[in-house]
């Protein structure tokens, strides 16, 4: 397992990634994250030069390239132009305080995350903040039928806003929650109409914190999980009490990722190891992973433990035998 | 280094110290053996080992890469998409305008040709103007001349592209292997074209049969590469010493590098050979300089570490002076002329 890009703390400059079906809104949102009187400065990579532009912001255009990195892994790909550009970013230190990465409507947001994961240069200039998908209320559904990156953007989100509310119906709103939450109930969902979300509601959430990983319960509309599903892509999490044992957990891990990593889009994962009061933190994109210990288990506090799969195909039989198994007597 | 004292450093000794308070992108020569440091705050700063440094304003916004201009002078890159070359006296002439496209690499060669590497573009120029724009099927991480400056070549994704700058047909000679290719390195004979990859390690073509050649086991990026004067070693960055591979007897197939300096667990992050003897210059992580002999592996402490890892590197052509500068903007220029 990789070190935690975030060892050296606040001289790291939060990356937000910003992604969404075409239409959804997207530019919408990031002119207004640029135009708003915040008093932030952000260096924008975008596909193309619109409309965009505000003084004192930094817009660069990118080529969405996309590489596999030569490790005989064909889901470890990652975007050159990206590390390029930070790396041209970075040494203007000081000129700003966020990136903005904006992706085409249909990219694949894995290579953008795992960029951040694989370069060593990347890593230790910046920190992934979140990823944050625009999603259109109305045609959502039909997209998710359609549209393998729909999904995957909903996938990999860590904040969704769910535009165009004033197109939809109550009860439509509702539905489209549902398929969402079918697919990533870990994301935070914000309605929006002309994608006016607040700005610290996208921007520096620190969703790749790995003592914030599993932070938040997802509430589900009917109060039980879902069993139906509407697409290819969806979740599945598991919770044990009794401690971990490192090795095998290890063991396991690295096999899954290995072997079904392709299909895994997110894992994280809160763990209490036997012996050890601290918990382990543990995140993954597709086969690339990063955990570190995040601190002491308050006295009486429960000590359980959670893995969360967001992926396609996910046989829930065989990933609940195999994180059980990794238990040990207490 | 831990117990050589700041005394001891040549710096101390016959150097001259600076403080900038930006990025050194780099530390450039011109052919004359004017020095003039690249910063990322868009500025030269021309000066010697007296005098004040002169600052010159060539780009608005960062510059990404520097070299030395055709004769005199240097050449410079910027993010706000400009070629500028600044003379000797500190006048700047743009010489082209890419219109917001990061100008990422520059080189030149004394033959009379520039080139400009934007996205996946190259541009070549002569003295009149531009001459041709070459094509790559990715973007372009890193350009080379030959040392004759007849042919240039340029790294990118799954390879590289060697195209002769005279050439009536443009056409390149593809050397083609899986991955992200940048810095990029033509031996001095013109036979060997090695590249840095994001993997880390380096990947070499010999191009009289195209046989590859695959120098791994870095620990980390390798940034900086440059062959020694007769070609014999090449020297490279990304490990915890400067690793040199031999390209002599039958090497570096089959040949373990050579190490010098390591054992401080710091990288290696830029290097710079001597252009006349086998002497290499290697700065590191954590701001320390040193020069080392290849042949007794002896190291002689150049500047002391200020904390700021070492970003550029270079000697003068006549040998005598050696100029580096950190990310944090510290810059050194030191005099190895031999004293009477």
């Amino acid at each position: 397992m990789s070190q935690s890009p975030a060892d050296n703390g606040s001289t790291q400059i939060p990356v937000t990634v910003l992604t969404g079906y075409l239409g959804a809104g997207k530019t919408t949102l990031l002119n207004r994250i640029l135009s708003e009187n915040h008093g932030r400065k952000f260096a924008v990579v975008i596909n193309e030069f619109g409309e965009l532009g505000v003084d004192n912001d930094l817009v660069v255009d990118a080529d969405e390239e996309v590489f596999e990195m030569n490790n005989g892994c064909i889901c470890c790909t990652v975007r050159g132009d990206l590390i390029r550009i930070i790396g041209g970013l970075m040494k203007r230190k000081g000129r700003f305080d966020g990136i903005i990465v904006e992706t085409t409507g249909l990219a694949d947001p894995a290579p953008v995350a795992q960029t951040f994961f694989v370069d060593e240069d990347v890593k230790r200039a910046t920190k992934l903040d979140a990823i944050v998908t625009v999603v259109d209320a109305k045609h959502l559904p039909a997209r998710l039928k359609d549209s393998e990156e729909a999904q995957e953007q909903i996938a990999f989100a860590d904040i969704i806003v769910l535009n165009k509310m004033d197109l939809v119906s109550a009860a439509e709103a509702d539905e489209v929650e549902r398929l969402i939450k079918a697919i990533n109930p870990y994301a935070e969902i914000r309605r929006s109409t002309k994608s006016d979300v607040p700005l610290d509601a996208v921007i520096g959430r620190d969703a790749f914190n790995l003592s914030r990983i599993l932070e938040r319960e997802p509430e589900f509309l009917s109060g039980e999980d879902h069993h139906e599903h509407d697409s290819e892509v969806n979740s599945v999490s598991f919770e044990v009490s009794k401690p971990i044992d490192a090795e095998k957990f290890n063991a396991w891990i690295s096999q899954l990722l290995q072997t079904k990593g392709q299909d895994l889009l997110r894992t994280k994962g809160i763990l209490h190891y036997k012996g050890d009061n601290r918990r382990f933190a543990f995140q993954a994109v597709h086969m690339i992973a990063d955990g570190d210990y995040i601190g002491e288990v308050k006295e009486g506090d429960p000590r359980k433990s959670k893995i969360v799969f967001i992926g396609r195909d996910l046989n829930r039989p065989q990933l609940r035998r195999g994180f059980e198994a990794c238990q040990v007597e207490g | 280094m831990a117990e050589v004292s700041e005394a001891d450093f040549l710096l101390a000794q016959r150097g001259r110290a600076a403080s900038f308070d930006a990025w050194v992108i780099g530390a450039v020569f011109d052919e004359a053996d004017r020095l003039a440091f690249a910063l990322a705050d868009g500025t030269l700063r021309l000066g010697g080992m007296a005098g004040d440094w002169t600052t010159v304003t060539a780009h608005d916004g960062a510059i990404l890469s520097a070299c030395p201009d055709i004769a005199e002078g240097w050449l410079t890159g910027g993010d706000d998409g400009k070629l500028v070359r600044t003379a000797p006296d500190g006048s700047t002439t743009i010489l082209a305008d890419y219109r917001g496209r990061w100008v990422d690499h520059v080189a030149a060669h004394h033959a009379g040709v520039r080139a400009a590497a934007v996205g996946k573009a190259l541009h070549l120029l002569g003295p009149g103007g531009p001459l041709k724009t070459l094509t790559h099927p990715s973007s372009v991480g890193g350009i080379a001349f030959d040392a004759k400056g007849k042919r240039v070549a340029a790294s990118h994704y799954n390879g590289a592209s060697i195209w002769f700058v005279a050439a009536k047909e443009d056409k390149p000679r593809s050397l083609e292997w899986k991955g992200s290719h940048h810095a990029i390195a033509f031996s001095p004979d013109g036979t060997h074209l090695v590249t840095a990859m994001q993997e880390p390690s380096l990947h070499g073509w010999r191009l009289s049969d195209g046989q590859h050649m695959r120098m791994s086991g870095y620990p980390g990026k390798t940034r900086s590469l440059a062959f020694t004067s007769r070609g014999r070693w090449l020297a490279t960055s990304g490990a915890e010493s400067v690793v040199l591979w031999p390209f002599f007897g039958g090497g570096p197939m089959g040949k373990a590098p050579t190490e010098l300096a390591g054992g401080d667990e710091v990288f290696c992050t830029a290097v710079a050979c001597h252009p006349q003897h086998e002497v290499v210059a290697a700065g590191f992580g954590d701001g320390l300089v040193l020069i080392a002999e290849i042949a007794s592996g002896k190291v002689v402490p150049v500047a002391p570490p200020t904390g700021s890892p070492v970003s550029a590197l270079s000697w003068s052509p006549n040998g005598a002076l050696l100029a580096y500068g950190t990310e944090a903007g510290h810059a050194g220029l030191i005099d190895l002329a031999r004293r009477p």
